[in-house]
């Protein structure tokens, strides 16, 4: 019998790892447990929806399930009574659940309304079926952070409702944005703009908008050439002036407080690091500061600190980390590819050092209800391609209910 | 004819169409298929055709995979004279001033050492709505006919 390797979390870290084992030992019996009914994590949930392109990495995980033998455990969330049995059923469990808590400013006032997390905003924008409603936004938007999902946020905010076609926005979220008050957003990072997280093609992506009027402070020379590009796409946008929303780039300044008047937010106070505070008014504030472990997610952190050895992803025997949950929230697909793979080869080396247990594998599953596979995926995935509107390439169905009715209905007729 | 599928990648595209293209051509020639990252400028030779498979990234840079390939042509003497190739892009028109830089690069990298480049070079566009493969395999099969003129006697 083969061994059997459990990866918890469908999303590119899981499916990387599955690919560079099934691509070493086409044998071995590999399952991705998810605790959506749909797979691929943040490529369906945090790409963003007018980034297609880089969803097309999913055809490659399509490819697991389709000819490789992977199998698609949906709809099961691991916790931790279910993952002792996990543990028990399979040679080696991978946890690669991701991280999906906005990280929070720690300073006065983010609990006022009118303060969001990038997280939970763009899982609403995206239709992630445990997503809140779409916030109520105001006029004025002080965005704090200097990443990409940052910028994925002032873009989306920023384009026109034409620009957003082909991208798979589902209706709510399209008429949330064509219908925003919103009239001015001030971008703010921490470090100087050389330093900033962003990559510079997202910065000269923002020079093809047409309804905004972009600000962008002088900005330094610097000796760094990866800084360089970015002062350089920077100065590139500096000027722009297509329609009536304004953008401002802000750099070098550390939130300090989040001020209000009653529950409401009124401004956004920002120190220099020399002494010096300024004041944003302001009546919505968006955090994309990073992510960190939610509820879903094991006992994350403990779980790392205590790894056996974190670099290769062994937190104890039998037990390995990939992507975001091993390596914190940061890094692209392609690191998470890079990463899985190293995760990979330490699973099979341990499993030439260990003697087969005969682990029983995938036939925990049996007799367990509410699975969805990846048939049912699927189903899912055509249903959500047939029913995509005018000027959109899918229609996301947006909660776990209509995604499993798709389920059962298909079910009854087979 | 014997082949070499050479690829380079970064989040695994341009590695699936490669093993893809080599499953397309494995009935009728002799195929390998080799990450960028796995060769040397030296390890080139002019008993066999190249296909390049390659992606772009940042701003209309090699993908991480083929790095080291390129700065090791930039520093080497190598001749590729007598080499022959042809090549394949993977990128995203949403990158429009850099779209599939990265294919031309490495075109350019080996024609600057001498090799003779097979056909146009085609590339896919992840935005756009062609399977890659619906586009790399009758590419693929145009080159290798072309280079069969030229490599007839060596392969
Ligand atoms: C808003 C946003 C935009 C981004 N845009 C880009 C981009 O354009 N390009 C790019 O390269 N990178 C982008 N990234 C980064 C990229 O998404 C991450 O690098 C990558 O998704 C991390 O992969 P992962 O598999 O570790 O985690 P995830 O993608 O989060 O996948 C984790 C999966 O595990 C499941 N899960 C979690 N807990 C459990 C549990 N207890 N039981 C069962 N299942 C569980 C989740 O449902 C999810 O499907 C973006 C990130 C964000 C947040
Ligand atoms: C961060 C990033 C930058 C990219 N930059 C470019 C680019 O400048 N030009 C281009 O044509 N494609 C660009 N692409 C698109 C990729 O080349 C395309 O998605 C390709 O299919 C990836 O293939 P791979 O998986 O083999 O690396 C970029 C993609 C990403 C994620």
């Amino acid at each position: 019998m083969s061994r059997s390797v459990a990866i918890i979390g469908a999303g590119p870290s899981g499916c990387f790892v599955a690919q560079a084992l099934l691509k070493a030992d086409p044998d071995l019996q590999v399952d991705l447990i998810d605790r959506l009914p749909v797979p691929y994590g943040l490529v369906r949930y945090g790409v963003a929806a007018d980034h297609q392109g880089t969803k097309g990495v999913v055809r490659q995980f399509a490819r697991l399930f389709e000819r490789q033998g992977a199998r698609f455990v949906g709809n099961v969330e691991i916790d931790a009574a279910l993952l002792v049995e996990v543990q028990n059923a399979y040679d080696a469990v991978v946890l690669a659940g991701g991280l999906s808590q906005d990280r929070r400013l720690g300073i006065p006032g983010e609990d006022l309304s009118g303060v969001h997390g990038a997280g939970a905003v763009t899982r609403a924008l995206y239709d992630h079926p445990d997503a809140d409603a779409l916030p109520q936004l105001g006029r004025r938007v002080v965005l704090v952070g200097n990443g990409n999902v940052a910028i994925d946020l002032l873009r989306l905010l920023a384009k026109s409702p034409e620009e957003l076609d082909g991208s798979d926005l589902g209706a709510v979220a399209s008429e949330w944005l064509a219908n925003s008050p919103v009239e001015n957003i001030t971008i703010v990072g921490r470090s100087p703009a050389e330093q900033a997280k962003f990559d510079a093609v997202m910065i000269k992506e923002l020079g093809k908008l047409s309804g905004v009027s972009i600000t962008v402070p002088d900005l330094p020379d610097t000796d760094s050439p990866d800084g360089a590009k970015k002062i350089d796409a920077l100065r590139g946008l500096a000027g722009l002036s297509g329609g009536p929303k304004s953008i401002a780039f802000r750099f070098g300044m550390t939130p300090v407080a989040i001020e209000g008047e009653g529950t409401r937010v009124t401004g956004m106070r920002f120190s220099d690091g020399a002494g010096a505070q300024t004041l944003l008014p302001c009546d919505t504030v968006l955090t994309a500061v990073g992510f960190g472990a939610g509820p879903e997610a094991l006992d994350r952190d403990r779980r790392v600190a205590e790894a056996l050895d974190d670099g290769a992803g062994c937190l104890a025997p039998g037990l390995y980390a990939a992507g975001w949950f091993k390596r914190g929230p940061r890094g692209t697909i392609p690191d998470n590819r890079a990463d899985a793979q190293a995760v990979a080869a330490r699973i099979l080396s341990d499993f030439e050092r260990q003697p087969e247990a005969g682990k029983p594998g995938h036939a925990m599953w049996q007799g367990r209800g509410g699975i969805v596979n990846y048939a049912d995926w699927q189903r899912i995935d055509r249903a959500e391609l047939a029913g995509a509107a005018d000027g959109r390439c899918r229609h996301k169905i947006s909660t776990r209910a209509e995604m499993l009715a798709i389920v059962a209905k298909t079910e009854e007729t087979t | 004819m014997k082949i070499a599928i050479l690829y380079g990648t970064e989040t695994g595209n341009a590695e699936m169409l490669a093993e893809d293209i080599m499953a397309e051509l494995e009935g009728a020639h002799e195929v390998t298929c080799a990450n960028l990252s796995d060769i040397a400028p030296a390890d080139i030779s002019d008993d066999r055709f190249y296909l390049l498979v390659c992606s772009t990234y940042g701003d209309g840079d090699l993908p991480a995979s083929a790095q080291p390939f390129a700065e090791s042509m930039d520093g080497s003497d190598v001749s590729l004279a007598g080499v022959h190739f042809a090549v394949f892009g993977l990128g995203d028109s949403e990158y429009d001033e850099t779209y599939n830089n990265g294919s031309f690069r490495l075109a350019e990298l080996m024609t600057a050492k001498g090799a003779t480049q097979i056909g146009e070079r085609v590339v896919h566009d992840a935005s756009g709505s062609d399977l890659a493969e619906d586009i790399a395999f009758p590419w693929a099969e145009a080159v290798v006919a072309q280079a069969s003129e030229h490599l007839g006697q060596a392969a």
